[in-house]
């Protein structure tokens, strides 16, 4: 008789999968865990009592973290909509699409290190607009590039039917175009909301350690070795976005091209 | 109709999309050149010659190389491979949640969580020394800051394949390969026939783009290597801001020799990916 | 006469897709145009509609030169071959649309809304989204949709094309019906030989971006390039 192996291996893949969530909290419970102990000597709240106490300014970050993500969000969706629409209609949209994905393509923090002069030269270093402008740079190649697909024939032809209906530009936006893209819409909103939620590189040089986001948190713990923190920082990092998934998946699976 | 007024949408497209690039673009490449920055002269090759000399450049560009392509090869072939195996059983109601998952871990978190298990005072060096494979520390094997990067390559893996794995399992779905594969049956292919010649063709020209534009993304990866890599080679874009935020001066203009020289690399990788005229490869 | 077409010439870079486009109509006549896909009709209509501004030419309605009015202002609707219908209203709202893009009252929408779906024979699928409506339903409610809004004029670009053979014979009884009840001008777009003689009160033959349009349906018949006379034949060497 032939072993069926499937159950087996999928139930062992589910475990790799969920044994990161565990392990954080666990970590993130623990405190005075010594090597080569395989159980911690303390396992309770104290870390997250200290940490709602505020005393290491993580909930501060939270929502920092949280203020800029929603920022970066609006402003690359909302823009990345209505430019997409002048881009993909455009004769040359060729060639504008491969200029929008060389900042798209670039590793975000040798990016940020290239523009760092210009936004010191600006006055937005080191200071939260200037994290939100950065990260709504490398943001809004993602929204135009995402939104390419919607402007199609049928969406044209949707707006010249309300144009022959009598609808103004006003009418033919509200009453049709933004119905029409409302799901796309919430989809990049969380996209870019999580690209700015896990970037860590670029804001650490244009915020020079002075905008305190959850990554850059996580890691000045990892270079502390508070480990605990740490994980603790992890938890509120990886949270928020798997409950964005348990309302929708797309929400999160980012595929472009 | 048609008036010949500016285009706002492009102006602002231009003004958002591509001035920002193309400064940073210039400022580091004046910066190479010594045409700007703190301390230089004015023009010289001084830091070209330099960086092309010392082959820092090209050590950090091949491993960087080597670590992506070995994680993305390694990543999609078994995410083929779960495809091929698992799709039926992926699409259960907890499974399909579940295996979305690891995409709500970002590339810091992974870098983390890695240290945490693999380091030498980790959790898997605790275990072995419990269960006396080992009786010290030092004793357990180099896995995090390692000349192999294996911290690297393991936390790409966790990081790419479960993206890989949706995108098959969707693609599989769209282009209707069920379907095809039974058709192919009937016309009289066994089943290793079905997977090499229906299978992995279509799963793989439908997203062969995305395959290099995430080995382009892992060359530049910033937050694993910065966490699990070692002194040297370093992967690309640690070893570009650690020369950029160094105080040696004649560094920082190396620095910026080494990011103009990526970027290059990457804009040519742009250009040969969607320059040539062909159809959207994979639209939602 | 009521629409008036002189010399329209529009051309996509170094193909002129309509040459030298002239006819007229009368009010609450239609105008049924016969020709292949790729003669130019899409171009002719979406120019009259002012979906596609002309290189030259000028377009009278009502005696009123519209040639560069905005599509909006017009008046007049291009009803698309497939029935496009707002995937997010339902029948009813689709069929409002117009009415509430001009601001009118909601009783008369009420009032109006509710003829017209009893004229469409659609009674009880008011509430139904696009998606659980039938081909010929759908294109009934795109109908309605054009027409509740009074359009001085009516463009019809392949309306059943997408429909089977059935649903697209009752389709046109109801279009002839409604074309009486409400008074409409229209021009109707085809490839259907049939279908052109039995729409129109005259007929065109475009081919080409040329249109001819045929004074009587006999010299419609007659012309052996619209391929009438070879129907003919067919039919009658069966006999």
């Amino acid at each position: 008789m032939r072993v069926n192996w499937k159950p087996f291996v999928l139930s062992l893949a589910v475990l790799l999968i969920l044994f990161p969530f565990v392990y954080l909290v666990f970590l993130s419970l623990a405190s005075e865990w010594r090597f080569p102990e395989v159980w911690p000597s303390y396992l309770g709240l104290k870390n997250w009592v200290t940490v709602f106490g505020s005393e290491t300014g993580l909930l501060r970050s939270f929502f920092s973290s949280l203020l800029i993500s929603l920022s970066v969000a609006v402003f690359s969706t909302a823009s990345g909509f209505m430019i997409s629409k002048a881009v993909f209609y455009h004769p040359k949209k060729r060639t504008l699409t491969l200029l929008a994905y060389f900042p798209y393509i670039l590793a975000p923090v040798v990016f940020a290190a290239c523009l760092s002069f210009f936004f010191l030269k600006m006055g937005l270093f080191g200071n939260m607009t200037g994290v939100v402008v950065a990260q709504f740079i490398i943001a809004f190649p993602y929204a135009l590039l995402f939104f390419s697909s919607f402007w199609n024939e049928k969406v044209k032809s949707y707006e010249d039917l309300v144009a022959t209906l009598g609808g103004n530009k006003w009418q033919t936006y509200t009453k049709v175009v933004l119905p029409l893209a409302k799901g796309l819409l919430m989809i990049c909103f969380f996209q870019t909301f999580l690209i700015s939620w896990f970037e860590y590189g670029l804001t650490s040089i244009i915020g020079i350690g002075k905008v305190q986001t959850l990554t850059i948190k996580v890691f000045m713990f990892i270079k502390e070795a508070n480990y605990y923190y740490g994980a603790l920082s992890c938890c509120l990092l990886i949270f928020p976005p798997v409950v964005l998934l348990y309302f929708n998946k797309r929400y999160v699976f980012k595929k472009l091209v | 109709m048609k008036t010949k007024k500016p285009n706002i949408g492009i102006v602002l497209f231009v003004a958002i999309g591509v001035v920002p690039f193309a400064a940073a673009f210039v400022y580091a490449l004046l910066y190479s050149f010594g045409i700007i920055g703190v301390a230089n002269q004015g023009f010289t090759l001084r830091f070209w010659e330099s960086v092309l000399a010392s082959g820092t450049f090209f050590k950090s560009l091949g491993y960087s190389v080597v670590i992506a392509l070995v994680a993305v090869s390694l990543s999609v072939g078994g995410a083929l491979w779960v495809t091929l195996k698992f799709r039926r059983q992926l699409e259960k109601r907890i499974l399909s949640f579940v295996i979305y998952l690891p995409l709500a871990i970002p590339g810091i978190v992974t870098g983390f969580f890695t240290f945490q298990l693999f380091s030498k005072g980790g959790f898997f060096a605790r275990i072995s020394h419990k269960l006396g494979f080992i009786t010290e520390a030092s004793q357990f094997p180099d896995l995090v800051n390692d000349g192999l990067a294996v911290g690297i390559i393991l936390s790409f893996i966790t990081m790419v394949m479960p993206f890989f794995v949706l995108l098959f399992l969707n693609v599989y779905k769209n282009e209707r390969i069920e379907e095809l594969s039974i058709l192919a049956q009937s016309l009289g292919a066994n089943s290793r026939q079905v997977v090499h010649c229906v299978f992995l063709p279509i799963l793989i020209r439908k997203t062969w783009v995305l395959i290099i534009l995430y080995f382009i993304f892992l060359l530049g990866a910033y937050e694993v290597p910065l966490i699990l890599g070692q002194e040297s080679p370093q992967m690309l874009s640690v070893l570009i801001i650690q020369e950029i935020k160094q105080y040696d001066l004649d560094k920082i203009s190396e620095g910026y020799v080494v990011a103009v020289l990526y970027t290059l690399l990457v804009s040519v990788a742009a250009l040969a990916l969607f320059l040539p005229k062909r159809k959207r490869a994979y639209a939602s | 006469m009521f629409l008036e077409v002189q010399h329209i010439i529009k051309s996509f870079g170094a193909e002129k897709v309509v040459k030298d486009l002239s006819f007229s109509l009368k009010a609450k006549q239609t105008l049924s145009i016969l020709g292949k896909s790729g003669c130019g009709k899409t171009t002719m209509l979406k120019t009259i509609g002012g979906l596609l501004s002309p290189d030259s030419g000028k377009i009278l309605l009502d005696g009123e030169d519209i040639t560069e009015t905005r599509p909006e202002k017009r008046n007049i609707v291009y009803l698309y071959q497939e029935d496009l219908l707002f995937p997010h209203l339902n029948a009813y709202e689709n069929i409002a649309f117009g009415l509430r893009l001009k601001k009118i009252p909601e009783g008369l929408i009420k009032e109006k809304v509710g003829h017209m779906l009893h004229s469409l024979e659609l009674e009880g699928q008011a509430e139904k989204m696009p998606n659980q409506l039938s081909g010929g339903q759908r294109q009934r409610v795109s109908f309605g949709r054009a027409i509740s809004t009074n359009p001085s004029l009516l463009l019809l670009d392949e309306p059943f094309g997408s429909l089977d053979t059935g649903t697209r014979q009752r389709m046109q009884e109801l279009f002839k019906k409604l074309t009486a009840e409400y008074d409409i001008t229209s021009l109707f777009v085809t490839h259907d030989l049939k279908e052109a003689v039995l729409m129109g009160d005259q007929i065109g033959f475009m081919q080409n971006g040329l249109l001819t349009v045929y004074s009587d349906k006999k010299d419609f018949i007659q012309d052996p390039q619209t391929g009438v006379q070879n129907e003919i034949e067919f039919w009658g060497g069966l006999r």
